[in-house]
């Protein structure tokens, strides 16, 4: 038995690792929640990596929805790209990214480097940083994967839960290792303070957190206005053609009006 | 008596954890089949990435 995503991404990596699993289909692999119809991968940012995803998705029969191009010169400006087609009744959404956001090079290296090829999904603290997004329901995803979390040092920096911090502060006499992780996530000063005290900064950091993706995410959309503008001439000239010549128009006008970098 | 705990999810949602590896994905098809049901609500939404709709601009009203 199989699913669409785990075909995809089993297309993708053959000979090779070259994508992993990410965000909403991730969360239904660490067995949390099913809660988002599309796919999402972390792709490696090199050329090999790009031709190989465009024929896969080529053979499926994919479309470009609006985005940038599957292209290392974008991606390594944190774009995203996004194609759709159908299967089997499905409408197959397909979003790649090769700089996932909060994700910093060494934690990036990390999952590339300690990813299982026959295994692969994101970890489940790059997992948490990703998912802090501006949705109020990722962040019940995030207290969720802090409870799958074996370190101290990962649970006390993801948990969202008062009860959770306190008990493991306690329970585990942390009380260093909280001084510590407090420079990081200030929000740990507030355990000796009481669940009603801790409560209250949980939701202050949610909503510091929301605020500074909304941000980043007006970044992107600002710089993406002029590509924005000539997206409907650049969908009827694509229209009708395989992947992979569209995907040559996309990169040759994108290259006039989408910067690398927002 | 246990004590409360905070919840995030319902029972059902971890239930995934006691589900066999076919029964996953069966599930998980099942789930995809059913949720096909919005997608004309949700046409021009971005689950991932740095966009969160279509913008205006981007939409071919011709």
């Amino acid at each position: 038995m199989s699913n669409i995503y785990l075909e995809l991404t089993e297309q993708f990596n053959r000979g090779r690792l070259r994508a992993i699993i990410s965000s909403g289909q991730a969360v239904v692999l660490h067995r949390l929640a099913i809660m988002s119809k599309d796919g999402d991968w972390v792709l490696r940012e090199d050329r090999q990596t790009m031709e190989r995803v465009l024929g896969v998705l080529a053979g499926f029969g994919a479309r470009y929805r609006f985005g940038a191009p599957l292209d290392t010169r974008w991606f390594a400006g944190g774009w995203s790209a996004h194609f759709e087609f159908r299967r089997s009744g499905l409408r197959v959404r397909t979003d790649f990214v090769t700089r996932p956001p909060r994700i910093d090079a060494a934690m990036l290296d990390r999952l590339w480097r300690e990813t299982d090829p026959r295994q692969p999904v994101v970890d489940v603290a790059a997992l948490a940083e990703i998912k802090k997004t501006n949705r109020e329901k990722d962040y019940a995803v995030i207290g969720e994967l802090a409870r799958l979390m074996r370190d101290p040092r990962d649970q006390l920096l993801y948990s969202r839960s008062a009860r959770d911090l306190i008990d493991l502060a306690q329970s585990r006499k942390l009380s260093g290792l909280v001084s510590e992780l407090a420079l990081k996530r200030p929000l740990l000063n507030e355990i000796a303070s009481g669940r009603a005290r801790l409560e209250e900064a949980l939701d202050a950091e949610r909503r510091a957190l929301i605020r500074a993706n909304e941000q980043r995410l007006a970044l992107y959309r600002d710089a993406a206005q002029p590509w924005a503008a000539a997206w409907p001439e650049v969908e009827r000239k694509i229209a009708d053609r395989p992947l992979l010549q569209a995907h040559e128009i996309v990169v040759a006008r994108a290259l006039e009006l989408l910067p690398f970098a927002p | 008596m246990d004590r409360p705990r905070d919840e995030f999810f319902s029972e059902e949602d971890l239930d995934l954890r006691n589900l066999s590896e076919d029964e996953l994905i069966a599930y998980w098809n099942l789930w995809l089949e059913q949720a096909q049901i919005t997608n004309d609500l949700d046409q021009n939404t971005y689950s991932h990435g740095v966009f969160e709709t279509t913008p205006a601009a981007a939409l071919d009203l011709l």
